[in-house]
Formats: C-alpha cells, sequence, structure tokens
C-alpha cells in the first residue's frame, strides 16, 4: 500500500492525502475524516525515507558518545534522549571507542543518513572537522569541554575549578601528600583537571612531584593498575585524586587487596558523582557533575537550532553548570554537615 | 488599584510568589482570577528532580518547606504559560540555576514563552550549598548582568535574609541592571523535634515562611529601602491587607503572598486585594507612592532616639483576677499588686516597656 493507492481508494489526489498527513489542517474535515478512516483500514505508514526527503527532515539526531562502557556517558545519554523522545525524534547512538576514525566515519554516516542534527560529547575531533560539518548546515552541540567552543554551542562545567575544589577537599583533611590519578580520556578535561590539581598544591606551597602524577587508560582496570604503581612508590601517597569515579573503583579494589583502609590510611576522592559511587563502600566522596541536566540542556540547544526557522544562525552558546563536591566518606573529614549541602 | 511595577501596568500590588500554589498554567490563571495583580511561577530549573514526600510542615504560625523547584521541564512552560495568560494578566518567570549561563538560557526560554518578567531565585535555603549564592554580591553581579543582557523584560532578583549584608547584594543587583529586587526568601530553618523519638518534623532542613518571618521581612525592605534606589518587592509572612501596607510603607512598591495562600486556598487573595483597596478608597489614597515609605520617616537610628524619662502609669481598668502577668514581666520588681489594681514604683521603673505587652486589657502606658 502507498500513498497512490489511498488516493486512488479515497477518490482524491495524492497532494490531498499528503495534506491530510502533513498539514492536516489545511484540509476540509469531512474528506480528511475519510482519508483517516481509509488509512487506518489499509493499515498505511508513510514512508519514512521519502518523508525525510520531502521534508528535509528526519527527525533523528546521532549521538555520538565516547565509550558506551563509562556510567557518565549514559547519564548525558538518558538526559539527550528524554528530550529527544519528548520532542518526537529517534536518537542513533554511536559508540566510537575513544577513536577519531571511528568518530568521523560515525559522523559521516550520520549526515549520510540525513540526520537533522549531532550532539557529540567529549569529541576527539579537531576545529577543522567540527568546521567542515558545521559548513555542510548540519547543527552540532558538544557536551563537555573542548578547545572549539567558540564554532560550537556546548554544555559543560569548569574541569580545572571542580579539580581545584576536590584538592581542596583533601588538602583540608589534613593530606599534603596527594597523587593524582588522571585518565587518557576526555583528553581536555583531563589537562584541565590536572591544572586545578596543581593549583591547589602550589597554593598551599607544596612541591609538585612527577611521580605523584599517573596517567592510566580511564577505567576500572586503569584505575586498579595506577594505585598498584602508588604503593610501590618508595613514599606513597596519604590522598589520591581519581579524575572519574570509575578510576577510584580501581583504587578501591587495589586498596582493598593489598588490606589498604579507606580513608583510615589513605584518603581517596573521585570525579564525575556516577550513581555507583554512593554504593560502595566506603561511599564514594566524588565532584558531582550535573551528567542528565548536561545532556537534557545539550540536546535542548541542538533542537533550539534544528527548529530555528530564522534566517540568522543562533549564536553559539556555551552553557556552563556548576560542580559540586558531594562529600561521603572516602577522604575521612569530620563535619557530617559538608554531606548535606 | 493601578501599580507600576518593574514597568509593568499591574492592577493592584499584590503579587502571587514562586510557589506550590504557582506550579502550572491553570494555578497561576486561578491565581490571576482569584485577583492576584500578577503572579510569579514555581522556579523553573534546567532539569526537574523528583519531589519528596512529605515536604512542608506547618506549626500553625510558620511553615518548613523543602519543595524545591517546579516539577514542569521548561520545554512544557511554553504550553503552560499559555494557559496561564489565557485570561490576561501578568505572568512573571521564576528561574534557578547556578551560573550565569545557566539562568541566562532559562530566562531567554520564558521570555520567548510569554513571561512579562523574570525573577532570578538563587537564594533558596535548601538543597543548595551551606553558603547560598544570593549572599556573594560579586557572583550575583556576575549571574544578574547576564541575565539582563539576554532578555528584553524586566528582571527582579530575590533577595536572601541569609546574606550578611542584603544592601550590598541589592547594590550589585542595580549595578547589573536589574529592574527591582524582592526580599525575603524563606529562611533555613528546622521547625521542631519530637523529644519522644528524636525524630525532626521534616528530615531535612528547609525554607522557613510564614507569620514568623515578618519582622525580619519588613527589617530587610527598609534596610534596601534605605540604602538603594532600586524597586522593593516585599515578601515575607504577609496575611492581610495590614501586613501588605506594612511592607509598603517601609518602601515596598509591591508585595508577594505565598504562604498565606497555601494555608488559606485562593479565596485570600480575593480578601486580601479587596481589603487593601477597600482601605485605600477609605483613606482616599490615589497611588501607592502617597504611602510608600511613610513608615521610613520615622525609622531612626539609635543615636537618633531621643530619650525621654518615661514611666509607667496605670490607669482604672480592674485587673484581671489573679492575672500578675506584669509583676511576673517586670524586670525591675517596680511593680506590685493592690486591690484588683497594680502599684507602680515611679523611682524603680525604668520604662523598659515589656509590661505594656504582657498586660491583657490594656492597663498601662508610658508617660512622663
Amino acid at each position: 500500500m502507498n500513498i497512490r493507492n489511498i488516493a486512488e481508494k479515497a477518490g482524491v489526489s495524492v497532494a490531498t492525502v499528503s495534506r491530510v498527513l502533513n498539514h492536516p489542517e489545511h484540509v476540509a474535515p469531512g474528506t480528511k475524516a475519510k482519508i483517516e478512516s481509509i488509512i487506518a483500514e489499509t493499515e498505511y505508514i508513510p514512508n519514512w525515507f521519502a518523508r525525510g526527503l520531502n521534508f528535509n527532515k528526519t527527525a533523528t539526531i546521532g549521538l555520538v558518545i565516547p565509550n558506551i562502557l563509562n556510567p557518565e556517558n549514559m547519564e548525558i545519554i538518558k538526559g539527550a534522549e528524554d528530550v529527544a523522545h519528548q520532542k518526537d525524534y529517534t536518537s542513533l547512538l554511536c559508540n566510537v571507542e575513544n577513536d577519531v576514525n571511528k568518530e568521523k566515519k560515525y559522523i559521516d554516516n550520520l549526515i549520510k543518513r540525513r540526520v537533522d542534527g549531532i550532539l557529540l560529547i567529549s569529541s576527539l575531533l579537531s576545529e577543522k572537522d567540527i568546521i567542515a560539518i558545521l559548513d555542510q548546515g548540519i547543527p552540532v552541540v558538544h557536551v563537555g569541554e573542548v578547545l572549539w567552543n567558540k564554532s560550537v554551542s556546548s554544555v559543560s562545567i569548569d574541569s580545572k575549578e571542580a579539580a581545584y575544589n576536590a584538592t581542596r577537599h583533601l588538602l583540608e583533611t589534613g593530606a599534603t601528600q596527594i597523587g593524582i590519578l588522571h585518565g587518557t580520556t576526555p583528553a581536555v578535561e583531563n589537562s584541565r583537571k590536572i591544572k586545578g590539581y596543581e593549583k591547589a598544591l602550589k597554593e598551599e606551597k607544596i612541591s609538585l612531584k612527577k611521580e605523584y602524577e599517573i596517567q592510566v587508560e580511564n577505567t576500572i582496570e586503569g584505575g586498579y593498575l595506577g594505585a598498584r604503581k602508588f604503593m610501590d612508590l618508595p613514599i606513597p601517597p596519604k590522598a589520591i585524586f581519581a579524575t572519574s569515579d570509575l578510576l577510584a573503583f580501581g583504587v578501591m579494589d587495589a586498596m582493598n587487596d593489598n588490606n589498604i583502609s579507606i580513608p583510615k590510611q589513605v584518603a581517596l576522592i573521585g570525579f564525575g558523582n556516577i550513581r555507583m559511587s554512593n554504593l560502595v563502600e566506603p561511599k564514594l566522596t566524588t565532584v558531582e557533575k550535573p551528567l542528565h541536566k548536561m545532556g537534557v540542556v545539550g540536546a535542548r540547544l541542538l533542537f533550539d537550532l534544528i527548529e530555528d526557522k530564522s534566517e540568522q544562525p543562533e549564536d553559539v552558546k556555551n552553557i556552563q553548570f556548576q560542580s559540586k563536591l558531594k562529600i561521603r566518606k572516602s577522604c575521612g573529614h569530620k563535619e557530617r554537615i559538608g554531606e548535606m549541602f | 488599584m493601578n501599580t507600576i511595577f518593574l514597568g509593568l501596568k499591574l492592577k493592584n500590588p499584590i503579587i502571587v510568589s514562586a510557589g506550590p500554589w504557582s506550579r502550572d498554567g491553570q494555578s497561576i490563571k486561578k491565581a490571576i482570577e482569584a485577583g492576584a495583580g500578577a503572579v510569579i511561577t514555581e522556579s523553573i530549573v534546567s532539569d526537574v528532580i523528583i519531589d519528596v514526600r512529605p515536604r512542608i510542615a506547618y506549626n500553625g504560625t510558620g511553615a518548613q518547606n523543602l519543595r524545591l523547584y517546579s516539577d514542569i521541564q521548561i520545554e512544557d512552560w511554553e504550553r503552560e504559560m499559555k494557559i496561564a495568560k489565557s485570561g490576561g494578566g501578568i505572568v512573571i518567570a521564576s528561574v534557578s540555576g547556578h551560573t550565569p549561563s545557566e539562568l541566562a538560557y532559562l530566562a531567554t526560554k520564558m521570555e520567548f514563552f510569554g513571561a512579562d518578567a523574570i525573577e532570578i531565585n538563587v537564594s533558596n535555603p535548601m538543597g543548595e550549598s551551606l553558603e547560598i549564592l544570593a549572599s556573594d554580591a560579586d557572583q550575583m553581579y556576575l549571574i544578574i548582568k547576564e541575565v539582563v543582557n539576554h532578555v528584553n523584560i524586566p528582571v527582579m532578583v530575590k533577595l536572601s535574609q541569609t546574606a550578611s549584608n542584603i544592601s550590598r547584594v541589592a547594590k550589585a543587583a542595580k549595578k547589573a541592571g536589574a529592574s527591582g529586587v524582592s526580599a525575603i526568601n524563606s529562611v533555613r530553618c528546622i521547625l521542631g523535634v519530637d523529644i519522644e523519638t528524636g525524630e525532626l518534623m521534616l528530615p531535612t532542613y528547609g525554607g522557613y515562611s510564614g507569620t514568623p518571618i515578618r519582622p525580619l521581612g519588613l527589617a530587610a525592605v527598609a534596610t534596601v529601602s534605605q540604602t538603594v534606589d532600586i524597586p522593593i518587592c516585599g515578601i515575607g509572612g504577609i496575611d492581610n491587607y495590614i501586613n501588605a501596607i506594612e511592607y509598603i510603607m517601609l518602601g515596598a512598591s509591591a508585595v508577594q503572598i505565598g504562604t498565606t495562600v497555601m494555608i488559606n486556598g485562593f479565596e485570600r487573595i480575593t480578601e486580601i486585594v479587596h481589603d487593601f483597596e477597600t482601605w485605600e478608597r477609605e483613606k482616599k489614597i490615589k497611588s501607592i507612592n502617597e504611602i510608600k515609605g511613610k513608615a521610613l520617616l520615622n525609622l531612626k537610628s539609635f543615636d537618633e532616639m531621643k530619650v525621654e524619662p518615661v514611666v509607667c502609669y496605670s490607669n482604672k481598668e480592674i485587673c484581671v483576677e489573679g492575672c500578675n502577668a506584669c509583676i511576673k514581666g517586670c524586670m525591675y520588681q517596680a511593680i506590685s499588686p493592690g486591690n484588683g489594681d497594680v502599684i507602680i514604683d515611679k523611682p524603680l521603673c525604668t520604662g523598659c516597656g515589656v509590661c505594656l505587652f504582657v498586660c491583657p486589657i490594656k492597663k498601662l502606658s508610658l508617660k512622663w
């Protein structure tokens, strides 16, 4: 059954059927009812691809994420999908496994499939790559810190400030030998987190030690290996700032295997506040990144661009959210009120 | 009585504040129909969170609430604003967030959806950090400036009693281009403890509102009014038209009511507006400006107060049998019982004034 058959059955033109499907307010009520009943009777479903060609809209967006196994990304995706679903859009999820070539290939495919917009999360692309996409008229919004946010609307937090506050918290609990365990990805955020960590130490006139800055893969396993490296040092750090909750879980696992108590012997702070951070023992003190909100507002900015009917392209909007220290039990702090606010 | 506030023409100065009573289009419409001069939406945020239950406790005079923000996503406020404004009326959008860019985005959306003005609310005492954002004048300046730069409608800023210097924040608001301020937001509180069980009335800190915070609100409005030239909307414990006039006489151009609507229903809006307008008619007052700030003229500094050698005198009213309230209440032992009367030892009396307020029959007064 196609649109022509419906038109024949109803004794109207193809254009009238099309209007019923797409602009029913322009069709006389009687004709509309008749055609709708035939459509219902014949169980006709409009060709989705044909619609896309006709309206230059496919009601799909691409969600490009660096790593599907990192729960941070899932929280963001959930937020974005909530908005897309409400707009009656379908989301295509592309997991690029931290591989820039895979990311480029996926984006190429999304464009070929005529998606209406792309939400990039912690993208590996260069500014040149991004401008090439924008030049094709595809709306793009980025979630996370990037170096090219002058070109693209984005939502992010200030990772440097957040890392500074996390390190300050460790200092306030009395630690001076503080190590940072940082992941290889996402690159921009990690380098900013290191800057925040170093700023906090410098302020307290604590000299930076190369061996206290360890880079590993941003996974639980990476965290485990990094913690082992710290333990093997002649003077292991008394406090560890892990730049993601996954890394922190790995550290917990390693400490547990070596009968080192958190927080009694080593204080630990994570980053992200993924759901599991509240379930591990001891409950993880971490930086709360408003992940769901970042997904929601990222998608909102994308739909602002998709739905923008004005001739002028909208200004690039960079929305920065506040992150917050989520004080729990892994740092050995004393003030209970810190956990409440 | 028409009132110009934030450059908006209100049919009266009684505004319904942001709260669960203005949570959606229907409730806002209802409040407008009840006679409100304007209605402020419940505070709108970037991402909604689920309400806790229960979230409100009331002890007969004051309320503690844990209700944080609107549970309607901003996309859906487009529809709600249409409903809210379908019968006409002024709707102000309350937006809440933590950073300049976040708040500016919410404000532009609500402007697009038809809000007549914005109220920036970063002064809620619950859920946020120990030190609330609205107590930091520098941060507030950045936030307000960003919002003002992004919208073409007036912006009002809700101030907090918690700020150590509320004038500094109000000055920052003016400097950043705000069209007005509102004061005060609810105050961080714990309503009470059950001493049998050790349980709290509500399990976390909340915002205190209602009659008991009115003296705090009055002082805040007077303070801002005496230090910053910016239109003020008085909030806090307004239960009736008299309270509304008190705020106006201390410098407010308009007032907000909330808790009283929650406890007594939307009829309370109609009542307050009616009583307010009746009072004005009786007093032949044509414009709010005739009474605005009237009480500020009598608000003195400590140094300006002339010390009159007043002492307590009693009139001929016969005491309530066995009352002794003034005798117990006299810190200077200047009052002793007489026969259906009291005897005042004038040299002992220091004219403090407590006895006047504890006497149930208004028998006592201060004179010299």
